[in-house]
C-alpha cells in the first residue's frame, strides 16, 4: 500500500520521539516493540505494528549499546519492518531481513553522532567552568535535537520518498528469495539470544538453561511467564543461600580470630 | 574563608531523578555520558552552592570526565555525589569515588536491566504482540515506565548512602550479579523453543524416504533450535565473530536452504 504524506510526516515524527529516548535509552521506546505499535497506529494498521514488533524485538534482542558500541540500530528495524510490510505486503518475517539495510544507515548515523558530539565536549567545558547553565544546557539540547532529528530524516526520506523505489526493488525478488528472508526471520532470533548467553552464560548457572529449554519444550505454557516465576524463585534461593554462607564465613573467622588469641594466653 | 552549603530537602533529590533521564544525553566516544552526568546535578549544585557561580562551577567541572555506566546506576551515583558535595567532602576524593564506582555499577545495573528485565518482558510482551493483543507493547511500555521513573528512588538511594555506599555495593554485588544470571540464562532457555523456527521442510527427505526433520524431532523436539543457539554461541564466544556478519551469513544461508527447498 502507497504512504501518503501525512503516514509519512506520522512516522517521522514517531521516529523523532522515539529517537529521543534511543539517546536515552530511559523509557525504551526506541525498542522495536515499541516503535512498530507507533508506527502501525501511523500507518493505521495496528495489527502489522504489532506482529512486526514482535518479530523485530526478539531479533534485536541481544544487540546492546553496551561499552558504547554502536549496534544496527533496533528503533529503525522496528519502524522500517513495520513500513516494508504494509507497503510491499510481505510478511513480517520477511520483512524483518529486508529492514537490515536501514538499521545500518541509523547505526552509521549513531556512530557519527557519537563522534560528532566528542566536538561539543570543549564548549560544554568552558560552559561549566563559568558555570554557564544555560549555555550547558543548551548545547545539550542541541545534540538531541540533531540525533532525533536525524532518525526523523532518516524515516521521512526511507519510508515516504523512496517507498516506490523500495517497492519495485522488492517486487522484482522471485520468490524462492523472499521465502529465504522468512527463514530467516525466524532464525534470527537465536542471534540475538546467543548474544545474550555470550556475557550471561557461566559454568555456574548453565544447568538452568537447559531445565528452562525443557520446561518450555515439554510444558504447555502459552508465554515464557511460569518459566521466569520458577526461574525468579530458583534465583532467590541461590541469593538468600549466598548470604548464609557470607554470614557463615564472618562468624568463621571471628571464631579463628578469637580462638588464636585464646591459645597466645 | 568556609563555604556556606545549604541543605538539599527530598524534593531536589528526586528532581535530580527526574533529570537523570537524560542522562545518556550528548554521548560521544570521547567521555560518553559525563555532559548527561553533569546535566542532573546542576539544580543541586545550584540550591548547595547559591550565589557561589565559582563553587557551582568547580562542582560541575569535577563531573566532567570520561563516565559509562548503566543509566539506573548513573542515578544513584549522582545522587551519591550530590550528598558528597553537600557534606563538603574533597572533590579529588568524590572524582575518585566515582570513577572507581562507576564500573562495577554498569556490571549490576547491565546484570539486572538488560539481561534479567529486558528478556522477560520482551518475552512476555512479544508473546502477547504476536497474538495480535495490543497489550503486548502497552505492558512493555508500562513495565519500562515503571522501570524509568524507578531513578527516583536510585537517587534517593544514592544520596542516602552517601560514603557508606561503597561497602554495602562491594559487599552485595557478587550475590544479586549471580542470582540475576540464574534469572536470566533459565529465561533464555525457555524463550529458545519458542522464538526460534528452524525446522527441514517434510519434503527434505534423506535416502529412504525418512523425513529428516522426523528424524530430530525423534531424538529431542526442538534440538535443531536449541544447537543453532548453542552454533551462534560458539562462534561469538571461540571465534569472535563479529555480530554484524553472522546476520548476513545467517540470511545467506536462510536464502540457500530456501533456494534448494530443504526448509
Amino acid at each position: 500500500m502507497e504512504i501518503t504524506l501525512i503516514q509519512g510526516i506520522l512516522l517521522a515524527l514517531v521516529a523523532f520521539i522515539c529517537g529521543l529516548d534511543s539517546c536515552w535509552e530511559a523509557f525504551y521506546w526506541f525498542r522495536p516493540i515499541v516503535v512498530a505499535f507507533f508506527a502501525g497506529i501511523a500507518l493505521g494498521n495496528v495489527q502489522i505494528g504489532l506482529a512486526a514488533g514482535a518479530v523485530s524485538e526478539l531479533a534485536y534482542l541481544g544487540l546492546m549499546t553496551i561499552g558504547g558500541t554502536v549496534p544496527p540500530d533496533p528503533l529503525m528495524a522496528g519502524m522500517m519492518t513495520t513500513v516494508l510490510a504494509y507497503t510491499t505486503g510481505q510478511d513480517v518475517k520477511t520483512t524483518l531481513g529486508l529492514a537490515l539495510p536501514f538499521a545500518l544507515v541509523a547505526q552509521w548515523f549513531g556512530i557519527m553522532c557519537n563522534t560528532l558530539f566528542a566536538g561539543f565536549l570543549s564548549p560544554l567545558d568552558r560552559a561549566a567552568e563559568k558555570a554557564d547553565v544555560k549555555k550547558f544546557n543548551g548545547i545539550i539540547y542541541l545534540a538531541l535535537a540533531i540525533k532525533a532529528g536525524l532518525y526523523a530524516l532518516l524515516t521521512f526520506v526511507s519510508a515516504y520518498a523512496l517507498q516506490n523505489g523500495v517497492r519495485a526493488f522488492v517486487d522484482s525478488f522471485p520468490t524462492w528469495f523472499i521465502h529465504g528472508f522468512e527463514i530467516a526471520g525466524g532464525l534470527l532470533p537465536g542471534v540475538g539470544l546467543a548474544l545474550l548467553l555470550v556475557v550471561m552464560l557461566k559454568k555456574q548457572n548453565v544447568a538452568y538453561l537447559f531445565i528452562g529449554f525443557i520446561m518450555a519444550t515439554f510444558l504447555n505454557v502459552g508465554n515464557v511467564l511460569p518459566i521466569a516465576i520458577v526461574a525468579g524463585a530458583i534465583a532467590f534461593i541461590s541469593f538468600q543461600n549466598d548470604m548464609k554462607d557470607k554470614k557463615f564465613e564472618e562468624a568463621l573467622e571471628a571464631a579463628k580470630l578469637g580462638g588464636s588469641q585464646n591459645d597466645g594466653i | 574563608m568556609t563555604v556556606s552549603r545549604n541543605k538539599l530537602d527530598r524534593k531536589d533529590i528526586d528532581k535530580m531523578g527526574l533529570l537523570s533521564i537524560l542522562e545518556q544525553s550528548c554521548f560521544s566516544f570521547e567521555r560518553m555520558q559525563a555532559p548527561g552526568f553533569v546535566y542532573g546535578m546542576i539544580p543541586g549544585f545550584k540550591k548547595i552552592y547559591g550565589d557561589n557561580t565559582e563553587e557551582i562551577a568547580k562542582a560541575m567541572s569535577n563531573n566532567m570526565d570520561f563516565i559509562n555506566t548503566e543509566p539506573h546506576m548513573a542515578t544513584f551515583l549522582q545522587g551519591l555525589v550530590l550528598s558528597l558535595e553537600e557534606a563538603g567532602q574533597e572533590r579529588e576524593l568524590i572524582k575518585n569515588i566515582k570513577t572507581g564506582l562507576f564500573g562495577p555499577l554498569a556490571g549490576l545495573g547491565d546484570a539486572i536491566f538488560w539481561f534479567t528485565l529486558l528478556p522477560i518482558s520482551a518475552a512476555i510482551c512479544c508473546s502477547l504482540s504476536s497474538q495480535g493483543s495490543v497489550f503486548g507493547p502497552i505492558l512493555y511500555i508500562i513495565i519500562w515506565g515503571i522501570s524509568c521513573f524507578s531513578r527516583i528512588w536510585f537517587a534517593r538511594f544514592g544520596y542516602k548512602l552517601g560514603v557508606g555506599a561503597i561497602e554495602i555495593i562491594s559487599a552485595n554485588a557478587a550475590a544479586i550479579s549471580k542470582a540475576a544470571g540464574i534469572l536470566g540464562v533459565m529465561v533464555v532457555g525457555g524463550l529458545i523453543p519458542s522464538y526460534i523456527s528452524f525446522a527441514f521442510s517434510e519434503s527434505f527427505v534423506a535416502a529412504g524416504g525418512v523425513s529428516v526433520q522426523g528424524v530430530f524431532d525423534g531424538i529431542l523436539p526442538n534440538i535443531l533450535p536449541l544447537g543453532f543457539v548453542f552454533l551462534l554461541y560458539w562462534a561469538f564466544r571461540k571465534k569472535g565473530v563479529n555480530t554484524l556478519l553472522l546476520i548476513v551469513l545467517v540470511i545467506v544461508f536462510s536464502i540457500i536452504a530456501s533456494y534448494l527447498g530443504i526448509m
